[in-house]
């Protein structure tokens, strides 16, 4: 009714009385109450006992109204159901009856129309509409869910950003020396952070809206477990051998050496962490819509989350083994892996809404790694050579490596388990509604 | 008098410069400046946040805000206990949302076994509500849980329980999610931090006002009703439009939020709101509604009639003083028309209506004063101006002369009507023609300028305009057009007509008469259920017998300090005035000890009879 499209075009009234459509099927609608009286009178009636002036509309009373062709056309049929089928999709719509009295008003619909239903108000009006609308058929068809947004080619390059950047570091650092490669590696960790904090702030890897970490903040653990992964294995070697000597000089040989395989490989892998981020949301979602209940949404998420994480790490094994091959250095698989897959499980809980946990277990790890390296010195100082006892037991039997891949394989094992449990839950891949 | 201390509740107006309802909000808070008022503002979006506030006059003693459309989780994580104790709670208000035979509101006249029904229905939704506040206020961390998995399954199993809902039985996982999410936004004012009763450094809450004023329904009268539940502050609900209204119509439309369109989630939220407005009804002590059909829609959803009090919106009277007392000096053939222009309106009819009137008043003109409202008004107005043309031919007095259309269409701040005042005083005859109207505030205009009116029965129109103007049926052309033919050709009855509307108008839809309404309410309800509170000693341990039991009885106190003395003297430690733990709420009666026992038998006043007795037994 309030359509355009119903809006009566340009037009002299051809008759005296129906002056555009509607006004002809109202005055039917009304003639059709089988009240027998027609427009004017009822109208006129109806309020007339309030003690209003009312000179004008008692005319049409007078005059034989022109609503009597109109009223033997569709004399017959039932009023309610004339009116049902005029707010036909109001009634299949509606929950309750009250919606439909909303309805009706907002059409115009008021107690003296009513009335002429011989209902007392419209809420009664509106609760035979109700009771009368047949239900036993198909339900309705489900509203289409809202598509998600398509994916971003400038997102997607964002994500590379943080391995080409690294990539240019490690260049830099290999083909500089002195006092010029100090300036290189601080400028190019510095580029490599912002580029991080700019994935993680936007596209599928960030948290979203509603879902912000709060107080849990894991960017400093983050970066020591990244830093170790560089120069740990390197400064527990040369701490069980009776080093280190000096700082690091950045290189792979050396008292101290630097591993720049796994940095740079962690830094690739921002692309094809939010590849899978996002694949797991998409899938997700679609999967929220076909589920008829939570179980059956746990049952079926349960291997698309597990999948995910091995197209993750077989990402992350592909990438290793390249990055070593360009570097020339040793590949060390099991520590790149299993750092990145802590990684990327603490990230996942993160941006569906589980904070807490990632940020204890990247906490935990750090420490232990803090731990493991300071046993070793302290067990330099007198009468407590027992500290240094474990951590050097397993770097005679495995290696420096052994350390931070049974930490980081722990902490990713714990997390893997969580996500298991949680990110299976429904409420984790609810779509977050618009504000008020 | 001492003042009151009243809190405002709302939801997305007052003090937020860009909030609506916050000129009737602010014209109450300068109306009575004898009382002190602290807001409670709950806002709807970022973009009130940043437009800031309008002024605020002295009487307002603090604002408090909150936003509603975001909630910081505070990270408090459930243990066991409180866990079972949310699952509880929630899923009693899942179950008691679910449940069938809900579909109808409370008031449905159906028999004492729907009432019965439809009373334990509305119980177990009230103390599943107050179950959350209380966790929330024990623990914190309801924002949490609200978001949790907990709340989904609950959802879950309440519709999947025998006896649930059609509409629920189908509802689905996304539907589930949907309506969790919904009542995590709309119960967000329950993990508020406004429930503190003002003792300590902790800053003022709900629990140190007199009276808790929410002005409009749904969410923000929810912070009442807890303050009412924690600290029996009687609540008092203005609406002007019916929120569960509002809801059901916002819900259908398109522009709904994403995912509440399925038939589960919107029978969830309505009965959600459904059983929210009753609960609010029910523990209002007042509540008032702007209009008869505000009112219908209350009664409706369960008030009882027993505490509706309407009262109309009050309108500046002042700028149309002049055109109201002053004398007529609109052109007597002349039919104005003014408001936003809108399909509602219904213009084509009043342009049918007019070209019957023109057959028998050749000299009628008819001007439609208002700008369109959005796209739809423009293109509205623009089938309305070629309607107009067609129907009506230009005019010139002379063969010579240029002529013009007998119909206008003119904007308010044009050259010929620079004012509101002076648009209604252009007419004889001022019509409204719409087919949907709530309350017609133009037409209340028209009254306030004095001006004979014909309006279609719409909405409040009947209600507004009394006896003073003339009603016709809504889509009647004929109707319409008899009608302002028969006051054009009356000038001694227009006359007639619009000296009763002004006084009408004048007598119900000032802002003076809204605000001593309010006044007198806030009174009333004080007096009727005044706050209890406890009286603190200096050290702030309870002082017993402090408040005699007699300030617990309704009445008067008159004399009460001398009748208890006549019955006993009180301890040394209560002679002095209390100190209170709380701001100065209620009229403690002193237990003075300065008046001896003869003179307080003839002190006493016959209000309560069980100290007057015992009083007059001593006597004798």
């Amino acid at each position: 009714m309030s359509g355009l499209g119903e809006l009566d075009r340009p037009g002299t009234p051809e008759s005296g009385g129906a002056w555009d459509a509607r006004s002809g099927e109202w005055a039917a609608g009304e003639g059709g109450a089988g009240s027998g009286a027609h427009a004017g009178v009822r109208a006129g009636a109806g309020a007339g006992p309030r003690g209003q002036e009312r000179s004008g509309a008692d005319a049409p009373a007078d005059a034989p109204g022109p609503a009597g062709p109109a009223t033997s056309r569709r004399g017959a049929v039932d009023p309610v159901k004339t009116l049902m089928h005029r707010h036909r999709e109001l009634c299949e719509r509606a929950v309750d009856p009250l919606e439909i009295a909303a309805g009706l008003e907002a059409h115009g619909v008021t107690d003296r129309t009513a009335a002429r239903f011989r209902h007392r108000d419209v809420f009664s009006l509106a609760e035979e509409m109700y009771a009368r609308v047949p239900r036993d058929g198909d339900p309705p068809p489900r509203p289409v869910p809202a598509a998600l947004p398509r994916p971003r080619p400038d997102r997607a390059l964002l994500t590379l950003l943080p391995g080409i950047l690294c990539a240019a570091t490690i260049g830099g650092l290999r083909l500089t020396q002195g006092r010029t490669r100090l300036l290189v590696v601080a400028v190019g960790v510095l580029a490599v952070l912002l580029a991080l904090r700019a994935t993680l702030r936007r596209g599928p890897l960030s948290p979203r809206a509603g879902n912000r970490p709060g107080p849990h903040r894991t960017g400093a653990w983050t970066c020591w477990l990244l830093a170790y992964a560089a120069l740990g294995d390197g400064l527990l070697h040369a701490a069980v051998t009776g080093g280190p000597d000096g700082p690091p000089t950045g290189t792979a040989d050396g008292a101290w050496p630097l591993a720049a395989t796994p940095l740079l490989t962690l830094a690739l892998a921002c692309a094809p962490a939010a590849w899978c981020a996002r694949l797991l949301a998409v899938r997700a979602g679609r999967r929220l819509d076909t589920s008829r209940g939570l179980e059956e949404f746990a049952a079926s998420v349960r291997p698309l989350l597990l999948g995910t994480f091995t197209l993750y790490l077989c990402a992350l094994a592909v990438l290793t083994a390249l990055c070593a091959a360009a570097l020339g250095e040793p590949a060390g698989y099991a520590a790149t892996l299993t750092l990145g897959a802590l990684l990327l499980l603490a990230r996942l809980l993160t941006v569906h809404g589980f904070p807490h946990a990632p940020a204890a277990v990247l906490t935990a790890a750090a420490a232990a790694e803090v731990l493991a390296v300071a046993t070793v010195f302290a067990g330099r100082l007198p009468g407590c050579g027992f500290l240094a006892v474990p951590v050097e037991t397993l770097v005679a039997a495995r290696g420096p490596a052994a350390v931070p891949v049974l930490i980081c394989a722990t902490a990713a094992l714990t997390l893997l388990l969580h996500a298991a449990r949680t990110l299976t839950r429904a409420s984790a891949h609810a779509r977050t509604a618009a504000p008020c | 008098m001492r003042a009151l201390r009243i809190g405002l509740l709302t939801e997305g107006g007052y003090p937020y410069v860009s909030g609506d309802a916050g000129l009737w909000c602010d014209r109450l808070v300068r109306g009575l400046g004898q009382h002190e008022f602290d807001i409670y503002a709950l806002s709807c979006g970022p973009h009130q946040e940043t437009a800031g506030w309008v002024a605020l006059p002295p009487q307002v003693g603090g604002v408090r805000t909150a936003p509603l459309w975001t909630a910081e989780d505070d990270g408090v994580a459930y243990g066991r206990r409180a866990r079972r104790r949310f699952t509880e709670c929630y899923g009693e208000l899942a179950a008691a949302l679910c449940e069938s035979g809900g579909a109808d509101a409370p008031g449905s006249t159906e028999g004492h076994g729907s009432e019965g029904a439809s009373a334990s229905q509305a119980d177990r939704f009230a103390s599943a509500l107050y179950g959350l506040a209380d966790l929330a206020r024990d623990e914190g961390g309801l924002v949490g849980a609200l978001r949790s998995e907990g709340a989904v399954r609950a959802l879950e199993r309440a519709c999947r329980a025998p006896g649930a809902l059609r509409a629920a039985r189908e509802a689905r996982v996304p539907d589930l999610l949907a309506v969790a999410a919904h009542l995590e936004r709309a119960l967000r004012p329950l993990s508020l931090d406004w429930y503190a009763d003002g003792g300590g450094d902790a800053p003022r809450g709900l629990g140190s006002v007199d009276l808790c004023h929410a002005a409009s329904g749904g969410v923000a009268a929810l912070p009442g009703l807890l303050a009412g539940h924690f600290f029996d502050v009687p609540l008092l609900v203005t609406e002007y439009g019916v929120r569960l209204r509002s809801h059901y119509l916002g819900s259908g439309t398109p522009d709904a939020p994403s995912g509440e369109s399925a038939p589960a989630v919107r029978a969830l939220l309505a009965a959600f709101h459904g059983r929210l407005a009753a609960e609010m009804y029910r523990q209002a002590a007042c509540v008032t509604p702007g209009n008869a059909h505000a009112r219908r829609w209350q009664e409706r959803c369960g008030a009882d009639r027993a505490k509706l009090r309407t009262v109309h919106p009050g309108m500046e009277s002042d700028r149309f003083a002049e055109v109201g007392d002053g004398p007529d000096g609109a052109d007597p053939h002349t039919l104005v028309w003014v408001g936003r222009v809108e399909p509602a309106k219904d213009l084509v009819s009043l342009l049918h209506a007019f070209a019957e009137i023109r057959r028998t008043e050749p000299r009628a003109r008819l001007r439609i004063i208002g700008a369109p409202a959005g796209p739809e008004g423009r293109a509205y107005l623009g089938h309305c101006r070629m309607l107009a043309a067609q129907l009506f031919p230009d005019e010139a007095e002379s063969p010579h002369a240029v002529g013009d259309n007998p119909v206008s269409f003119e904007e308010i701040g044009g050259p010929e009507v620079p004012t509101l005042a002076e648009a209604y005083a252009a007419g004889a005859v001022v019509v409204l023609s719409s087919v949907v109207e709530g309350f017609p505030v133009g037409l209340a205009e028209a009254m306030f300028c004095g001006r004979a009116t014909v309006s279609t029965d719409v909405g409040a129109v009947v209600e507004v305009i009394g006896g003073t103007g003339l009603v016709v049926p809504p889509r009647n052309p004929r109707a319409l057009a008899e009608t302002c033919g028969a006051l054009l050709r009356d000038p001694e009855r227009r006359a007639r007509l619009g000296a009763a509307a002004r006084a009408r108008a004048l007598e119900l839809f000032t802002v003076e008469q809204n605000v001593a309404a309010f006044h007198g309410i806030y009174l009333e309800i004080v007096s009727r259920s005044p706050v209890r509170r406890f009286a603190l000693d200096d050290a702030g341990d309870p002082l017993p017998f402090a408040v005699p039991a007699e300030a617990w009885l309704p009445g008067r106190w008159t004399g009460l300090g001398a009748r208890v003395t006549a019955t006993r003297r009180g301890p040394g430690w209560a002679a002095g005035p209390p100190v209170r733990g709380t701001s100065p709420a209620v009229p403690v009666p002193h237990c003075s000890s300065a008046s001896p026992p003869a003179s307080s038998v003839s002190s006493v006043s016959p209000v309560s009879p069980v100290p007057t007795v015992s009083a007059g037994k001593g006597a004798r």
